[in-house]
């Protein structure tokens, strides 16, 4: 898929400081936005606004960090969101963290623009208005 | 357009410093000196990345007196390449961000 950006970055930090920077409004005012309101839960509404731009959207998954299995492989603790600017077509931002071998955490970013797909097949996109009927959407998936 | 993701355009937007040139000259056009002086980068290494651009078919080049200025061409640059260099550029500098909040070196090229 083209419409996809893809980054990580190591933070010499354990899983649950790092989920903590990625769910408290004051830390996510550090780094994600110049405000953030998130309600952690799945389906919750968040607001960001970026200098004068606001972006609305919705957030479709919220897992903490297991702190009690290290057994298991992949992404220990795992944020998705999607956000839209005005018309723009949403897009859907997943933040995944894994703890690497010397206790840091590796944090991965995707953001990416799945509905973009609907645009091919002639169904509106949604913009705005995809921060309320993105769920629907993606439930129907 | 289909882009073709294997081409010159994407090797050319793969590095986030190209990345950054690119979205400042597509908010206005600039010459490779103008650019040095905004951006935290050498003369000589905007040159490097512009010819990159250029040969990509990304930026299209325009006598300025001695110089040579800068524009985004729009053809090649369809809409998922302007928004991958836009939303990349974006991801680079709050990652920066968070980094920095954690202690972690600021990574420059």
């Amino acid at each position: 898929m083209i419409d996809r950006i893809e980054r990580e970055l190591e933070l010499p930090a354990s899983p649950s400081e790092v989920w903590l920077a990625l769910t408290d409004p004051v830390w996510l005012a550090g780094w994600l936005a110049d405000e953030v309101s998130l309600e952690l839960v799945p389906g919750g509404h968040a607001r960001f606004r970026i200098g004068d731009q606001l972006r609305s959207g919705w957030v479709e998954e919220i897992s903490p960090p297991d702190v009690g299995d290290r057994e298991t492989d992949g992404p220990t603790g795992r944020l998705a969101f999607w956000w839209a600017h005005g018309d723009e077509p949403a897009s859907r931002v997943e933040l995944a963290l894994i703890p690497t071998a010397d206790g840091a955490t590796l944090l991965q970013v995707v953001e990416s623009r799945p509905l973009e797909i609907l645009d091919l097949v002639g169904i509106p996109l949604p913009g705005l208005g995809g921060a309320s009927y993105g769920p629907a959407l993606v439930a129907a998936a | 357009m289909a882009a073709d993701p294997s081409g010159p355009v994407f090797s050319a937007l793969a590095d986030p410093t190209r990345r950054q040139l690119l979205t400042a000259i597509a908010q206005r056009p600039a010459t490779a000196t103008e650019l040095a002086n905004e951006l935290p980068i050498s003369r000589q290494a905007v040159v490097k990345h512009l010819s990159a651009l250029s040969q990509a078919g990304l930026l299209a080049r325009e006598r300025a007196g001695r110089d040579v200025r800068y524009s985004v061409t729009p053809a090649p640059l369809s809409d998922a390449v302007s928004w991958m260099a836009q939303v990349g550029g974006q991801w680079d500098e709050r990652l920066a961000a968070l980094g920095r909040q954690f202690g972690v070196p600021t990574a420059r090229s």
